[in-house]
């Protein structure tokens, strides 16, 4: 017996039991052929339009925005835990402030650079707008 | 003190001094550049006589250059050039320097005084081929000698295709390129070869590589596996490497089975065919086997090999030589034959024989050859000897000039080609009875072949320049002025006289072993590892070759009987007013003579109509097999290619299945070998 | 006066540096492009690079004969011989490539984007070769893929450079995964990011063998990604083919370099062959065996491409197995400083000559010739120093005298064979005669055939000129400057083996 064999099971049994429950589903279920099973909202709801919708570029840009600032606190939030402990046991200012300032400091930088590119000015999207009046009319 | 062999460098940087100057002078100089060729020829010879009297003191010279890569320990080899002046070079220089000299005088008349264009690129190539031919004489290893060998044919390329414009000099040219070349691809693995076993391909000296090879035979100083050998018995695999550098001898000295280039070559201008087609290039071949000699000598099968080859080609040569038109090709094949008659004194342990009829062969074939080259102009560059005749009262100098040429090459008493011939067959005699009896066979080949020798020597002199003219051009040739007829008056009297240095069988008769000098001249030296005495040990003790005590005289009586017949029947053929085509009483034989035995495409052996399903086979081997290979190989490389574009769907899901698929593949290999899963 | 600890980082600092100046530089005036301004400080960025890295290789930085490799920040970097020479590597290259994209940006926005995510990308290869823990070689990869993944799609408004960038990022999105994996596994196993501590942990691995060598395989699968290797090379043709021509030319160079740089450190330092192969995790036979199926594939592949950028894409690919030759001729007590050295000169030659020819296309495309191989006949009659380098360059590739292609082949296939692994110096040798033939058509097409229809070349970039005349003479130079070179290389590797 070696490990590998339980792993191996683990595998089995993963894809065994969804097909065995599938399969056994299918066995026992009463078949009842009916239309309205296929519409896509059974309660009656008829679907507009198609399930692809784009949307606006812009959110996507505050998403990676954002990104940005989640990860700079993810290191800033260790960093302030140990900082007054770190400086009570006598490290120089240097080594515990400077990296930290530097590392703000690139962020601020590329910040810098996405809003004056327009990275946070809600742009209108002249071709979305086009469409848009055209489904209006 | 400044002696000889200080400036024995400059006599190979003269003649390459003469091609750079014609090279980027040329056009502005007069003449073409031909003044600068004959003042560095006639420079070189100079130098020569007098490094020949300082190595006649007893004085040699073996010395390293210039190191152009330096091994940087003991196991590594250094590749070196350097000077190796010994009795032998010394007499080669003479011969090459001379001979190139006489050239280039005789080119003034041929090509200058006939109105060639190009001059410059023809001085240039002579210029180059003499340096390049020095440079290969004086070589002091294999690799040096190798280097200069391939330039020679590189030069001989250049030559023979110096009419470039016309159809046949260039595809001549790239035959003759061709063909050597094949042979010296044998060379090149057999230098490889030499230097992975030795570590040195030095000539001479204690640490040469004949040399080392002499001490590793077995029973030598050596202890075992001194010497690599890669697994073989020394005396097989020293064997092997001779073999394969006989591979470009074979080539370069035309013998069988790559002599076809020869014929061919006749196409360049004859002062060309004259210098390198006949004195010095074809040369090479033998000399570099007699220069390395003390490697031969340690393996009777390398040498049972080389004097067949010797004499099968002297014989096989010679029947082709009988049916030609052409004066030129009749003098190719001789050239071929007799260099087999070298290969054959060589073969049969003759050394100083073989040096002895390449010396003499220089002198007598660069005559003929610039003999012919003379009736050549006279009959405004009509080959055929068909359309000759009578030409010996309009241009006696040639005439007789020719004829002692002649004399000498069918080996007629006493002019240069009987002493040295004759000698050739003696020592094959005498080896041959002495215990190795496979060499009377080649003995035998050699000897009916001065039969064949004598009739088309004679046959070409007679329809030439005796009977009535059978031409218009014939009665009234052109004059040839002072510069081709001086060239052909120096050779003339040297083929007539140049034997006399080595008349063995009148010093066996006259009981005056003195005046045997050319045996006294390769027998001393400085060297030791290099003379002829040490040869002649070597034979008895490594090849087992002994010879019987036999009196040169019936031997060459037998020969010169032979030779007489030759020309005798020639002479009753053929010296007639009006000579009919005796030769097509041979029929079918002659086809096959006249055709070069179908020789001239490897494919197609023996006749037309008999074997051409054989040379369909060979073409269907070429075409399907050799060719199939080439194609094989690149279609499945391109059908490799193709499934890799394949591969290559564009869609890179595709690309990430693929990926992890290999990676899985991999997981999977590398775990169960190295046991991961266990 | 002794430089503080920290500036040994100096050229992986000074090209950050410029790139946020960069960045600075464009937050200040979106709007408009000083083309000159912004090549001109890149330029000078990367000439800083190489000066310093340079200075340090020759000065001895962080080699034996000043007290050793330097270690830095809790020991994640390191600065020694190889990480130094490694950046000499990408500062030429990137340089060349600046220089080259002056005429190539000619008309084009986001100038500055441009520069700074190159000089981001060298900031990322040279921290890579400078990496001592896993960690740092993960976010030093990423940070060196992620500007890459952008620079592809640079055109955007061309289809095929934007599908390019999607595949690549795509593709390395797996491969970064798969190479995270690989981390995992081994850490599991040693309990530590650090490259000695791996390798001492690895000692005690025991069970775990089993673990520890899917990890190191999965590591191994990272690298073979950076550096366009079978399996993970899909991206590499699309992407070369897709990409602005000078940034082809960075990333078939300088990226390719900078993944053997950390694959040759990780490998040497984490999983050392004493210890490793015994216990069945035969790693120098799986790049044996990677090594012979890239240079073949990708060299089978190139002969029977149409398009030349195309082409040269695939021969990258075969460079790849010339070079991964330095991982994989490696045994115990093998002269593995020699080969390593060997494939790390390699690698600095094809940065020359490699860059070179893919500049030269960027020339091409700026000229808006074509791209297949006719469309390259008699080129040379209108451009025959251009087509002279490319020659150059060409024959380089192909490994033939008198370039500097063919001694550090030669090196690389020699020290091969002195480790005993002569059959894959044979298999690389055959290949290379393989690559002749369609290294020579390119040559062919330029110098023989005539153009099928009459063209003009309406400017001479300056710039571009100036870069691929750049490569040229490197390639040319380092033929008698290959002695020290491969010294350097050698004795650098050496260092990593001790």
């Amino acid at each position: 017996m070696n490990q590998w064999i339980a792993i191996g099971m683990l595998g089995v049994v993963g894809v065994a039991l969804p097909i065995g429950m599938m399969v056994a589903s299918a066995l026992i279920r009463p078949r009842v052929p009916e239309q309205g099973k296929t519409a896509t909202y059974e309660s009656g709801e008829v679907p507009t339009g198609t399930a692809r919708i784009q949307f606006n570029i812009q959110y996507y840009m505050v998403a990676l925005l954002f990104l940005v600032f989640d990860i700079e606190t993810v290191l800033i939030f260790p960093w302030t835990v140990i900082y007054r402990s770190a400086l009570a046991e006598g490290v120089s200012l240097s080594k515990a402030l400077v990296p930290m300032l530097v590392f703000i400091g690139v962020l601020v930088v590329g910040l810098v650079w996405a809003w004056r590119n327009g990275a946070v000015s809600w742009v209108t999207s002249p071709r979305a707008l086009r469409r848009k009046t055209e489904r209006q009319q | 003190m400044v002696g000889a062999f200080d400036y024995a460098p400059a006599i190979v940087l003269l003649p390459f001094l003469s091609f750079l100057v014609a090279l980027a002078g040329g056009k502005y100089l007069p003449k073409g550049g031909a003044f600068g060729g004959i003042a560095a020829t006639a420079g070189s010879l100079l130098l020569s006589v007098w490094v020949f009297l300082t190595v006649s003191g007893g004085e040699t010279h073996n010395d390293t250059l210039y190191t152009w890569v330096a091994g940087v320990s003991e196991e590594t080899v250094s590749l070196e050039l350097g000077l190796l002046l010994d009795p032998l070079s010394a007499m080669m220089l003479i011969i090459v320097s001379l001979v190139a000299l006489l050239v280039h005088v005789f080119s003034l008349g041929y090509m200058n005084d006939e109105g060639e264009t190009g001059l410059p690129r023809y001085y240039a190539g002579l210029g180059l081929f003499t340096a390049s031919m020095l440079g290969f004489v004086v070589a002091d290893n294999l690799l040096m000698a190798f280097m200069f060998f391939e330039l020679v044919g590189l030069c001989s390329y250049l030559l023979i295709g110096f009419w470039f414009r016309q159809e046949g000099p260039p595809s001549a040219a790239k035959k003759a390129f061709l063909v050597t070349r094949f042979g010296d691809y044998f060379f090149l693995v057999g230098v490889v070869a030499v230097f992975a076993t030795f570590g040195t391909a030095a000539f001479a000296g204690p640490d040469s590589f004949p040399h080392i090879a002499e001490l590793a035979m077995p029973g030598g100083e050596s202890p075992d596996g001194a010497v690599n050998t890669f697994g073989f018995d020394p005396r097989t695999w020293f064997t092997i490497v001779g073999l394969l550098v006989l591979g470009g001898v074979v080539g370069k000295s035309a013998q069988f089975p790559l002599h076809t280039w020869l014929p061919d070559a006749m196409e360049g201008p004859t002062p060309v065919s004259a210098l390198i087609h006949a004195a010095t290039m074809v040369a090479a071949g033998v000399y570099l086997v007699a220069r390395m000699y003390g490697f031969y000598a340690l393996s009777p099968t390398a040498l049972a090999i080389i004097a067949f080859i010797g004499g099968f080609t002297a014989l096989f040569a010679a029947t082709m030589g009988v049916v030609k038109r052409e004066i030129k090709q009749v003098l190719a094949y001789s050239t071929i034959s007799q260099y087999g008659y070298m290969m054959l004194g060589l073969g049969a342990g003759g050394y100083v024989a073989a040096t002895f009829h390449l010396m003499t062969h220089a002198f007598f074939k660069a005559l003929l050859f610039l003999g012919a080259g003379s009736v050549i102009i006279a009959m405004h560059h009509n080959e055929n000897m068909w359309d000759m005749g009578g030409l010996k009262e309009k241009m006696p100098v040639t005439y007789y000039t020719f004829l002692s040429g002649s004399l000498a090459l069918a080996g007629i008493v006493p002019f240069a080609g009987f002493w040295s011939k004759d000698e050739v067959l003696y020592e094959a005699l005498v080896h041959g009875l002495g215990g190795s009896t496979l060499l009377l066979g080649a003995y035998a080949m050699g000897l009916v072949a001065v039969f064949f020798t004598g009739f088309y020597t004679f046959r070409m002199v007679f329809l030439t320049f005796h009977g009535e003219p059978r031409t218009e051009t014939a009665r009234d040739p052109h004059g040839v002025r002072w510069n081709v007829k001086g060239p052909l008056v120096v050779l003339g009297v040297l083929a007539a006289t140049a034997g006399l240095v080595n008349m063995t069988p009148v010093a066996e008769m006259l009981g005056m072993p003195g005046i045997e000098l050319l045996h006294k001249w390769l027998a001393h030296g400085g060297i030791e590892m290099t003379t002829s005495e040490h040869y002649v040990t070597l034979l008895e003790e490594q090849a087992d070759y002994h010879a019987t005590h036999l009196s040169p005289l019936v031997p060459g009586l037998v020969s010169l009987g032979l030779a007489l017949a030759g020309a005798g029947l020639a002479h009753v053929l053929y010296n007639v007013p009006s000579p009919e085509r005796h030769t097509d009483k041979l029929g079918a034989i002659k086809t096959l003579w006249y055709n070069n035995y179908y020789q001239d495409e490897l494919q197609v052996w023996l006749a037309d109509g008999v074997v051409r399903p054989l040379a369909r086979a060979a073409d269907k081997f070429d075409q399907g097999v050799v060719d199939g290979v080439v194609d094989g190989v690149s279609s499945v490389s391109l059908f490799a290619g193709g499934r890799v574009r394949r591969i290559q769907t564009g869609i890179v899901s595709n690309y990430a299945a693929l990926l992890t698929l290999g990676l899985t593949a991999l997981v999977l290999v590398f775990g169960i070998m190295g046991g991961w899963f266990v | 006066m002794q430089l503080p600890s920290w500036a040994a980082l100096g050229p992986a600092l000074v090209l950050a540096l410029t790139a946020l100046v960069l960045l600075g530089l464009d937050s200040i005036d979106p709007d408009s492009t000083h083309s000159s301004a912004l090549a001109g400080i890149s330029a000078l960025g990367a000439l800083s690079a190489l000066g310093l890295a340079g200075w340090y290789l020759l000065a001895g930085t962080g080699q034996a004969s000043t007290g050793g490799p330097i270690l830095l920040y809790g020991d994640a970097l390191v600065v020694d011989g190889m990480s130094l020479f490694f950046s000499v590597i990408f500062a030429s290259v990137a340089a060349m490539v600046i220089v080259a994209s002056y005429d190539y940006l000619k008309g084009r926005t986001y100038q500055a984007e441009f520069y700074s995510l190159v000089m981001l990308a060298a900031t990322g290869m040279t921290l890579m070769a400078s990496s001592n823990s896993l960690a740092s070689v993960f976010v030093s990869l990423e940070l060196a893929s992620l500007p890459s993944y952008a620079l592809v799609a640079f055109l955007k408004r061309n289809e095929g450079s934007v599908e390019a960038g999607l595949k690549y990022f795509l593709i390395g999105a797996v491969s970064s995964a798969v190479f995270a994996f690989g981390i995992s596994l081994v850490y599991a196993v040693t309990g530590s990011l650090l490259l000695s501590d791996v390798a001492s942990g690895l000692v005690d691995a025991g069970d775990f063998v089993g673990v520890a060598g899917v990890g190191v395989l999965l590591i191994a699968g990272g690298f073979a990604f950076k550096t366009a290797s079978v399996p993970f090379h899909f991206w590499a043709p699309e992407a070369y083919e897709g990409a602005p021509a000078p940034i082809s030319a960075f990333l078939s160079s300088a990226s390719k370099a900078a993944g053997f740089a950390v694959a040759f450190r990780v490998f040497v330092e984490a999983f050392p062959i004493a210890s490793v192969v015994p216990m069945g995790i035969d790693w120098p036979l799986l790049f044996a065996v990677l090594a012979v199926v890239t240079m073949t594939l990708g060299n089978f592949a190139a002969a029977t491409q149409e398009n030349v950028k195309r082409m040269l894409a695939y021969s990258s690919i075969g460079h790849a197995g010339y070079a991964l030759i330095g991982l994989a001729a490696l045994s115990q007590g093998g002269p593995n400083g020699q080969v390593m050295g060997a494939s790390m000169a390699h690698l600095l030659v094809y940065g020359f000559m490699n860059t070179g020819a893919f500049l030269f296309i960027a020339l091409v495309e700026h000229w808006e010739v074509g791209r297949t191989f006719e469309d390259y006949n008699g080129l040379a009659t209108k451009a025959p120093v251009a087509c002279t380098a490319m020659t150059v360059f060409m024959f380089s590739l192909a490994g033939l005298p008198p370039f500097g292609g063919f001694l550090s082949k030669y090196a690389l296939f020699y020290s091969a064979v002195q480790g005993g692994f002569w059959w894959l110096a044979a298999v690389g040798a055959i290949n290379s005669a393989l690559s002749l033939f369609y290294y020579s058509r390119v040559v062919k097409a330029m110098w023989i055939e005539e153009p099928s229809t009459p063209f003009e070349l309406e400017s001479k970039p300056v710039g571009l000129y100036v870069a691929v005349m750049f490569a040229a003479v490197g390639t040319l130079l380092l033929l008698p400057g290959f002695g020290p070179v491969v010294e350097t290389a050698q004795t650098a590797a050496t260092a990593l083996f001790a």
